[in-house]
């Protein structure tokens, strides 16, 4: 295999992001989202990345990685960078996230009762005053996936609640959690708090 | 990394393809809301509340919240909070809209006078109160007219009139829609009666910086709006017209935007077309209503509410151009007033060809108001195909697959 064998496709996925598709798996059956440069000590794609000015964060999953730009860089003259960087990790043939990142990863009971804990004392109480509460339904791995009810269930806020509450509610207090997953069924909702009314 | 305020009010069907967006982009966002979030304690740098109501209080709310966290845009969602938007974003020196040039777009009556005294086509107006004597005002008017209030949205209260008597009618109901709607008795509060224009309308979906305006998409309205009442159905893009009429849109919605003194952000406009030329129906400082905006993709997949906010940081968006294949979206206006009592037909009318998304907002239980007195949507359906004549279809054959059930009594 040649690094010119490795095709990789460019996909801005907005302003600041640009995901890279690679035509074979870069991280098999681990997923795991760099914030910053010291995360990603051990990890050597993350630091290949991490080496090029301009890179903000980084996510890698299976046979995409999506960077984030931390500066005003040009798409067209770190794309070229970040390309050369995922060929190089690789030809290297290294594991893309260090098995001391993945298995520093509680296991998944212990993920599961601390963020039931979350749910029980910090968010419950709280949406409680709208009729609403959040069940957690499993963890799998460090994904969680969670369930609206009562007036979250198909409320026009549902989205804010989940995204600008409760993930950073749990974030913040189990940090190594991957993706929040809401397997709300909204348009069962008969008793949404908020619903839109307006154009 | 930078942070957006977004304003999103708690009625708005636009917070989640706006917050979905920020998150995309992977910029701190703060939603700021009228009514105080649950979690709000929870996350103080990412939930606000301020009163959109005052906007010299929500001034000084987020200048307050961006000493501790600066901030680096601010995004009004919709047209309900686009003047505090302005007035925000200039009390932070970010680019923004003058306050009177969004306000006077927001209120029918300021946006006829200042489009009066430009030179793009408009339709002829008079203002009056609903108090006002209606006999003599039917005597002043040409017929077919239209009859809006000031500052409803969504068609909410538009009516067309074709004689002095139904003027009449059409008038006392208007009055009747907008005391409801603001909670006091109309006779004070102030309409307009316009030439009906008698065209085909088509809509565009802009962004202006610094006043120029780039044309995102515009769409055509093959179902007829001839009235009485104007329910928005089914926008196409890109439009059937020639290049002619496309450029006279685009011409017509920058001179809209001049005339009203807009220069930063989404635009959203209506226009007819008839042997005279373009007519403005309407410009707001907003993007499409609804859920519409999903039917927009930019570049290899962005969504029209990612490219606002990148305008709004700062960030270029010249590349960007609205993909190729055509594409559109079927508003589902809410089929009769009652209790929504169950939708059904929903998976058939996903499985047709070119048909991408069904969203149903209507839940059973709600109480549903059809136009003029209200303006709700029941859902949304998105289409792609390769000819804009092949979406229209599919949109109209997924439509008539769906049938809700209320009960009206």
């Amino acid at each position: 295999m040649t690094p010119e064998e490795i095709k990789i496709m460019a996909d801005p996925v907005s302003a600041v992001s640009c995901k890279f598709t690679v035509d074979r798996p870069v991280s098999p059956d681990r997923s795991y989202y760099f914030a910053h440069r010291e995360q990603a000590e051990g990890s050597p794609l993350a630091t290949r990345l991490f080496d090029i000015d301009g890179v903000g964060a980084v996510l890698v999953t299976h046979d995409r990685v999506t960077v984030t730009k931390g500066d005003a860089s040009d798409w067209r003259v770190i794309g070229k960078e970040i390309g050369a960087a995922i060929r190089a990790h690789i030809m290297s043939g290294e594991p893309a996230i260090s098995d001391d990142l993945w298995q520093g990863l509680p296991p998944e009971d212990e993920l599961r009762e601390r963020v039931q804990e979350v749910i029980e004392r910090e968010i419950n109480p709280q949406v409680a005053a709208h009729g609403g509460f959040i069940s957690l339904l499993d963890v799998k791995e460090n994904v969680v996936y969670i369930q609206m009810g009562g007036g979250c269930q198909g409320c026009g806020m549902a989205d804010v609640t989940l995204k600008q509450g409760i993930e950073k509610a749990i974030r913040h207090a189990v940090p190594q959690i991957g993706e929040i997953l809401d397997a709300t069924d909204h348009a069962s909702g008969r008793n949404p708090y908020y619903s839109p009314s307006k154009k | 990394m930078p942070r957006v305020v977004l304003l999103v009010p708690t009625t708005t069907y636009r917070a989640t393809d706006f917050l979905r967006a920020a998150h995309a982009m992977q910029v701190d966002v703060t939603v700021a809301s009228e009514e105080p979030s649950t979690l709000e304690s929870l996350a103080p740098d990412a939930l606000l509340t301020i009163q959109f109501a005052d906007p010299a209080a929500a001034v000084r709310q987020v200048v307050e919240f961006s000493r501790r966290h600066p901030v680096d845009a601010v995004v009004g969602v919709d047209d309900q909070v686009s003047v505090v938007a302005a007035e925000v974003s200039r009390a932070l020196s970010l680019p923004h809209n003058p306050p009177q040039a969004v306000a006077a777009a927001r209120n029918k009556l300021l946006m006829r006078e200042a489009l009066a005294r430009s030179n793009v086509l408009s339709p002829a107006h008079r203002a009056a109160r609903f108090g006002d004597d209606i006999d003599a005002l039917a005597g002043e008017v040409r017929f077919p007219c239209v009859v809006k209030p000031v500052d409803l949205a969504g068609s909410r209260g538009v009516i067309r009139a074709d004689s002095p008597e139904e003027l009449v009618m059409v008038i006392e109901r208007v009055g009747t829609i907008v005391a409801a709607a603001t909670g006091r008795a109309a006779d004070d509060q102030s309409l307009v009666v316009e030439d009906y224009i008698d065209g085909p309308e088509y809509a565009l979906e802009g962004i202006l910086t610094a006043g120029e305006l780039r044309v995102l998409a515009i769409f055509d309205k093959p179902d007829p709006l001839v009235g009485p009442y104007f329910e928005e159905t089914i926008y196409v893009t890109p439009s059937r017209l020639d290049t002619e009429a496309r450029t006279a849109i685009a011409s017509a919605t920058e001179d809209a935007a001049r005339a009203l003194g807009l220069r930063e952000g989404p635009v959203h406009a209506e226009l007819r077309i008839d042997g005279r030329g373009a007519w403005l129906i309407e410009i707001n400082p907003r993007s499409i209503g609804g859920l519409c905006s999903r039917v927009l993709r930019f570049g290899t997949g962005i969504s029209l509410e990612q490219l606002i906010i990148a305008h709004a940081l700062g960030m270029s968006i010249d590349e960007l151009e609205r993909e190729e294949r055509p594409a559109g979206v079927m508003m589902i206006p809410a089929p009769a007033t009652g209790t929504l009592l169950e939708v059904v037909g929903v998976d058939e009318a996903r499985s047709i060809p070119g048909i991408d998304e069904v969203a149903i907002t209507a839940r059973p239980g709600q109480k549903l108001v059809t136009l003029p007195e209200e303006s709700n949507y029941a859902g949304f359906i998105f289409a792609r195909g390769d000819t804009p004549r092949e979406v229209e279809l599919a949109l109209r054959e997924a439509f008539a697959l769906i049938r809700f059930n209320v009960d009206w009594r």
